[in-house]
């Protein structure tokens, strides 16, 4: 087991980008090696050792853990394109941690700014905290969102989280979102993504949906007028196998992408 | 023999709204420089070309603030000091470029990456919603001489041409006689769906009164109906489900549709996914009938400022050049989240005025950084302004191209001199950018 730490010794005055921190990047480094990676402070090219103090070192990808400490809720695109291996952020991060993971795990123990977990293909990502606006979403203008992997938030997500996810039934990939509450357009232009609710959502959820499926245990403010109202089950089952046991009012829709539907939403009785 | 006072300029293009229309006349006094008269033109774009007159709140020379006054120095000063404010900058932001024409804005995209700033327009706060909704799902377009010659069912949802493009209706929308409308108004239905009963409304043939902020159910509540479901609820954000089925007849068996959209739909709540549903349903009424849509610039050129900074960089607002290429994330990279978390240390705004329409808490931490204006005359922003660069009127007292609300390119026109010392947008942008090389060792 590998472990590196990483301290904030001050505080930037402009958000950091910190995609070189990933444990693909530190893999087989020394933490004066590591020191050397390069960030952005605003527009300024900086090394990680300016605004970081390291120690440990890496050996194995799979090993490999890196322990962020301090207040990192400026440092953007933490765990950027990561593939395998372990990050722990012991404090509230900024925009895009996550984003386009391919594997490994990420855990944040304090809230997670915007677009969080966005275009994810694979792995875990843990925040114990609040989420941002468009978790596990598409970028701009891109039709394909989260493919794979599930991220769960204890607290609430914002707006249009998971916009275009995308599964796939061949190779068995069912991107999933778990979370305590949702703001509104949860689960947007959905194409095969499960989403389960602890709690209660805003307006809009599921508005365009292809398919997939959403499983709301608290209350909706509204449900569309796009969707109908099939009946009553005592058991969910979800795409990856799971079952989620209770009285829920499924409904099929969205109703205005097509007349038949395999999308469906579950609301608590 | 006698001196001729005044010269009448023909087919002159208004620089006000996006509308663009290219058939005023203008009186101009030689003598004095002034507009006298104006002909065809409506009363926002008279009032425009009236406050291009030298007066009070016009600025003739370059100002620049010392300990809370100002003081009017010369051209290079000015440069020097907008050019030491930019550079020492780590965050700057270039913002506005909607009401100055496409070589400015080019500019204005250069000094952008020489800098590694941070560049934005005016769409950030009006239509940049229609753009995002566009890059999700597409949009069915066209020029405005289609609507004119072909539509005979008009809607107008969340937008009020009666007042904010007075001449719309009579040039391409409503009682203008095109190729297939020779009939003018009676050849055409005029719907109007809007919170308030507008003036646009009154003279409409059907008003549909939605709920605020609720067009994006009452959208999914017509597809879902034109997609053959019956919906369960009786009523969608104030519209009953009869209404919903007659309004989804008549649209059906439009021979040609348009829906022209303003910013009731793209800054109400949903903002960008009431856009993306109002263009989705556009593509499935074209299984039914031949149908359309077209967003309702407010700014002259802000579609040329999309266009523009879209040819430079590939993205149409919100693009940071920190990292050195331009990235592109609205909410991430637009002026008014920036301002509001802090995270700019300098601004320069051209032919805008952020202060009137920015949250408060924005503006305020705008002023508290180093700002440089590029304007005309006074106005919120420049009041604030560390160095005022002052600017002739593009379209008026300078050439240049714009974009109208259809992306249709058409040449402005230079109807009299600008006052006092004043540049085009263009020049200045120019001039800062030679100086910024300079002083930057390029």
């Amino acid at each position: 087991m590998a472990e590196i730490k990483l301290k904030l010794k001050k505080k930037p005055s402009f958000p950091l980008e910190v995609d070189s921190i990933t444990p693909d990047n530190f893999v087989g480094k020394t933490a004066a090696e590591i020191k050397k990676l390069e960030i952005y402070h605003g527009k300024d090219l900086v090394k990680l050792g300016d605004f970081f103090d390291v120690s440990g070192k890496s050996t194995d990808l799979k090993e490999t853990t890196i322990i962020i400490d301090g207040d990192v809720s400026r440092a953007k695109r933490v765990g950027e394109n990561m593939t395998g291996g372990e990050i722990i952020i012991n404090s509230d991060v900024g925009m895009h941690v996550g984003n386009q993971m391919k594997g490994g795990k990420i855990t944040v123990n304090g809230n997670a700014d915007d677009w969080a977990g966005a275009m994810m293909e694979g792995g875990e990502l843990i925040i114990n905290g609040d989420a941002g606006h468009y978790i596990g979403s598409a970028y701009r203008g891109f039709w394909q969102g989260m493919k794979s992997g599930i991220i769960r938030v204890k607290g609430k997500v914002g707006n249009e989280s998971m916009l275009w996810a995308k599964s796939s039934k061949p190779s068995n990939k069912w991107p999933t979102l778990y979370c305590g509450s949702a703001g509104a357009f949860l689960g947007i232009h959905n194409h095969g993504g499960t989403i389960v609710v602890e709690g209660d959502v805003d307006r809009c959820t599921g508005a365009d949906q292809a398919w997939g499926t959403i499983v709301i245990k608290g209350k909706i403010s509204r449900i569309l007028p796009s969707y109908k109202k099939m009946g009553q089950v005592d058991e969910v089952e979800l795409p990856n196998g799971e079952k989620i046991v209770g009285k829920f009012i499924e409904y099929s829709g969205d109703h205005s992408v097509n007349k038949e539907t395999n999308g469906r939403i579950y609301i608590a009785v | 023999m006698v001196e001729k006072k005044i010269k009448t300029f023909y087919d002159v293009v208004c620089p006000f709204c996006g509308t663009l229309c290219d058939d005023l006349e203008v009186d101009i006094d030689v003598k004095e420089n002034k507009v006298i008269e104006m002909r065809n033109s409506c009363q926002i774009g008279t009032k425009k070309f009236f406050s291009s007159n030298p007066g009070s709140h016009r600025y003739l020379k370059p100002r620049i603030k010392d300990n809370g006054s100002y003081r009017e120095v010369s051209w290079d000063e000015a440069l020097d000091k907008a050019a030491d404010i930019l550079i020492k900058a780590k965050r700057p932001l270039l913002y506005g470029f909607s009401s100055t024409e496409c070589d400015a804005q080019s500019r204005g995209v250069e000094l952008a990456e020489i800098l590694g700033a941070i560049l934005d327009n005016t769409a950030s706060v009006c239509h940049g919603p229609s753009l995002l909704a566009i890059q999700d799902v597409g949009a069915p377009l066209s020029t405005l001489g289609e609507y004119k010659n072909r539509a005979d069912l008009v809607i107008f949802w969340g937008s009020n041409p009666v007042h904010a493009h007075p001449r719309h209706l009579g040039r391409y929308s409503e009682f203008v006689r095109g190729y297939f409308r020779t009939d003018g108004r009676n050849d055409r239905f005029i719907i109007v769906v809007d919170p308030r009963n507008t003036h646009t409304a009154q003279i409409a043939d059907l008003y549909i009164r939605v709920n605020p902020n609720e067009d994006y159910e009452l959208l999914n509540a017509i597809r879902a109906t034109l997609r053959g479901t019956e919906i369960d609820e009786k009523e969608v954000s104030g519209v009953s489900k009869e209404q919903i089925q007659e309004l989804v007849k008549i649209l059906r068996e439009a021979k040609f549709g348009v829906i022209f959209f303003g910013m009731g739909l793209t800054q109400t709540l949903a903002h960008h996914r009431n856009i993306d549903t109002a263009i989705c349903l556009v593509r499935e009424l074209n299984d039914y009938t031949k149908f359309l849509l077209c967003p309702m610039r407010g700014h002259y050129n802000v579609a040329g400022a999309n266009q523009v900074f879209t040819w430079n960089t590939g993205y149409a607002y919100s693009i940071d050049f920190s990292r050195g290429y331009a990235r592109y994330n609205p909410g991430e990279f637009s002026s008014v989240d920036l301002l509001m978390k802090d995270e700019v240390d300098a601004s320069l705004i051209v032919a805008s005025d952020p202060a009137s329409n920015f949250p408060a808490a924005s503006v305020k931490n705008m002023f508290k950084h180093p700002l440089i204006s590029i304007e005309p005359h006074e106005t919120p922003t420049s009041a604030f302004a560390d160095v005022i660069l002052p600017a002739a009127f593009a379209g008026i007292e300078c050439e240049g191209t714009a974009y109208r609300m259809d992306k249709v390119p058409i040449r402005l026109r230079k109807v009299k001199d600008a006052p006092g010392e004043c540049l085009s947008d263009k020049e200045i942008l120019e001039r800062l950018i030679e100086k910024v090389k300079h002083k930057l060792g390029d």
